[in-house]
């Protein structure tokens, strides 16, 4: 009777200190996210209304700076670029680090050395990596088109200093710099198949194609889809290898959004103007993000 | 008690953090009872006249310990710009440019200092006039730079050109010694000229020597600058502005290497090649002519920008800030820059003497005449659209120097942008 009586009042006790420990845990990480992330970004968000340059009183002027970056061309112009930048990074990291990740999941000789090698640049200062590309890609002077030019080709392309061929250039370095990190990911993804799968496919005569089409591919889709969805966000949130590489030129033709964050808040103190154009960078990442989410569920049906 | 303990440390843990995001308040004042005077400039190791200035006024202010605010030079404006945006208290702000200035002026940043301009003489402090916002002045010029030709004499000799040659020098004149003097190939290639990728190598040249506005929207008058300048980039006697920038090549490196006979820049390029010749980083033998002209004979006109402090509107010391920034623009900071080998705002035969004095100066006939330029444009002019209308100007100029555009697409395009976009 005593532990009838007693049980629900233990147990209700036991839950309240079980959330009291749980809160306690959750708190000096949220207290940190709420104001590192939430507040600003809430700021960010109020501060595209007002007219602030973060010293006289901000006013409020509605819709006006959504409307000055609608009919700002350049704007459009990083628009353009950020979103050609995604299509070309996207695509190409994540099937460079899968081919990588396959190859380097082989039990080849010093597989060790290959695998770190192609991570290596991803730990390396992001200057360095712009610096040395851009040595690399010199119009004149620089290894790649003095290679170019001995294998017949007059007149190769200006690289970061023609507005044709700068953005393959950031998308090349990007993507060499990127690789490492989301072959690593795919590695441990590739670990997780089980053995048997690839064992029975060979019994019915799968060829390594096969192998791949059927097995790993789908194998891997989890990891697919968190790749995707990080590579995404990363390749819209683009700065600082274009700051450094190009700094957005020559002209605007590798002028990415967040460029123009940078350039209208913090230096022609525009604050309302480039949360505004921030609040536009982040619903676009939101959409895609939560497109993705819906076409993964939808194929997991 | 054990149950506690867990709520416990994380509630100090969060107490920790959120202490951690607070700011401290530093003492005004030093251990030795100083008052603490902070000054924003940039690169204090390698900009002598910072120390001059600053040693010389803690000499004549021994109250006062000034502590320089060291940021890099190529992100001082977005630095400034920041810490103006939270609130910072750095009593005094060096102004690099009028751009900028203008832009913390007019947003009420910076605090009045009219009354102390008042006192000044404008026909002599150079520059002052630039830094007046609708009749009120924000800051005080000390140095005020223009534009020079500086020459290597040793290789100049080489190529039998006397010096008394570049004297008088017409833009034509020095595209063709430009070309005549380049040899070489390779690693060993010796430029005639060195042009900086600035667009204001090319575009303030113009304006300043046509008469041309730079924030007018119409930029015909850039045409010659920009033909004469593509053409030494084509014949080679100018390293290609793609190399230059994608290498990211230095001025300072083309010339104290030998590996460019003439470059015209700034004034303040004197100061640097004086303490960098002393410290044994180079043995260039140099000198300074005056800039080229349009036309033979005539008047020289150079462009140049002041350099000025500031006083912070929420500055910690103000009355000390305002001290140091009337310093600074006498007499006595004008002859400490001097000492150093840069030029001061405040012009007199007293400060010329000074400078010409220096050892390792060029003292000759020719840099006598280029230290003395008829006429100073300023770089840019000072308009709450300078910063806007800068930009276009450098995107446009970059394809320009890239050949991404023809040299009439590029100016018409200048014009149509800077019309729409900043009307």
């Amino acid at each position: 009777m005593t532990l009838t009586a007693t049980g629900p009042t233990t147990a209700a006790a036991r839950r309240r200190h079980s959330i009291r420990v749980g809160w306690s845990f959750i708190l000096p990480n949220f207290l940190g996210f709420a104001a590192l992330t939430l507040v600003p970004v809430l700021a960010s968000l109020a501060l595209s209304f007002l007219d602030w340059d973060s010293y006289s009183t901000p006013k409020w002027v509605g819709l006006a700076n959504f409307r000055r970056m609608i009919h700002n061309d350049t704007f459009w112009t990083a628009l353009q670029n950020t979103v050609y930048y995604a299509v070309g990074h996207v695509p190409l990291t994540l099937c460079a680090a899968l081919g990588f990740a396959v190859l380097l999941n082989q039990k080849l000789r010093a597989v060790q050395f290959f695998r770190t090698a192609l991570f290596f640049p991803y730990i390396t200062s992001l200057v360095a990596v712009a610096v040395v590309w851009n040595m690399l890609l010199s119009p004149d002077l620089g290894p790649v088109n003095q290679l170019l030019r001995t294998i017949g080709i007059d007149n190769p392309p200006g690289w970061t200093t023609s507005t044709t061929w700068a953005m393959p250039a950031v998308i090349m370095a990007s993507v060499w710099r990127d690789l490492g990190y989301y072959m690593i990911l795919y590695l441990a993804g590739l670990q997780t198949i089980p053995g048997e799968l690839y064992e029975a496919a060979k019994v019915d005569g799968a060829n390594a194609w096969q192998q791949f089409r059927h097995i790993t591919v789908p194998s891997l889709r989890p990891t697919t889809f968190f790749v995707l969805i990080m590579l995404t966000i990363s390749s819209f949130k683009v700065f600082d290898l274009v700051q450094v590489m190009t700094e957005g030129g020559p002209g605007r033709a590798t002028l990415v959004l967040s460029q123009v964050i940078f350039r209208e808040g913090i230096t022609q103190g525009r604050f309302g103007y480039s949360s505004a154009v921030s609040m536009v960078l982040f619903v676009i990442v939101l959409l895609i993000t939560v497109i993705q989410f819906r076409l993964q569920r939808r194929s997991e049906r | 008690m054990k149950r506690h303990l867990v709520p416990a440390l994380a509630a100090a843990a969060s107490l920790t953090l959120l202490a951690g995001c607070g700011g401290g308040d530093t003492p005004s004042q030093s251990a030795d009872g100083r008052q603490i005077l902070k000054v924003a400039l940039w690169n204090y190791e390698t900009t002598p006249e910072f120390k001059a200035i600053i040693d010389g006024f803690e000499k004549a202010n021994p109250d006062i310990d000034v502590q320089p605010v060291d940021i890099l030079a190529d992100d001082y404006a977005e630095k400034v710009t920041t810490m103006l945006a939270g609130g910072d208290t750095t009593d005094v702000l060096t102004m690099k440019n009028v751009i900028d200035y203008a832009r913390f002026g007019t947003r009420g940043q910076l605090a009045s200092l009219t009354e102390e301009a008042k006192q000044l003489d404008p026909v002599k402090q150079s520059g002052l006039t630039s830094y007046e916002l609708s009749g009120e002045y924000y800051a005080l010029p000390y140095r005020q730079d223009f534009w020079v030709l500086y020459y290597n004499k040793t290789l100049l000799k080489q190529a039998g050109v006397p010096e008394s040659k570049l004297q008088n020098l017409t833009w034509a004149d020095y595209a063709a010694l430009g070309k005549s003097m380049t040899k070489g190939t390779g690693a060993s290639k010796v430029y005639g000229v060195h042009q900086h990728t600035w667009r204001s190598v090319v575009e303030a040249v113009a304006a300043a020597q046509t008469g041309g506005d730079l924030l007018s929207g119409n930029y015909g008058f850039m045409r010659d600058q920009y033909a004469m300048t593509l053409d030494l980039q084509t014949s080679g006697a100018l390293m290609p502005w793609a190399t230059t920038s994608s290498q990211k090549v230095t001025y300072d490196t083309m010339f104290s290497t030998s590996k460019a006979v003439m470059m015209p820049m700034g004034t303040w390029y004197g100061a640097r090649l004086l303490t960098d010749k002393a410290a044994g980083k180079h043995k260039v033998d140099w000198g300074m002519a005056p800039l080229p002209q349009r036309e033979a004979g005539g008047k020289v006109t150079s462009f140049g920008s002041p350099t000025a402090f500031a006083v912070n509107k929420k500055a910690k010391n103000a009355e000390a800030a305002k001290k140091f920034v009337t310093w600074a623009a006498g007499t006595d900071g004008a002859t400490a820059v001097a000492k150093v080998g840069a030029t001061p705002s405040l012009q007199s035969q007293q400060i010329l003497d000074t400078y010409f004095a220096l050892p390792g100066i060029p003292n000759d006939a020719v840099a006598k005449k280029a230290f003395k330029p008829d006429q100073v444009v300023l770089e840019m002019p000072v308009s709450d659209k300078a910063s806007d209308i800068d930009q276009i100007l450098t995107e446009e100029h970059e394809l320009i120097m890239t050949g991404e555009k023809s040299l009439d697409e590029g100016l018409t395009e200048m014009s149509n942008r800077v019309k729409s976009e900043v009307g």
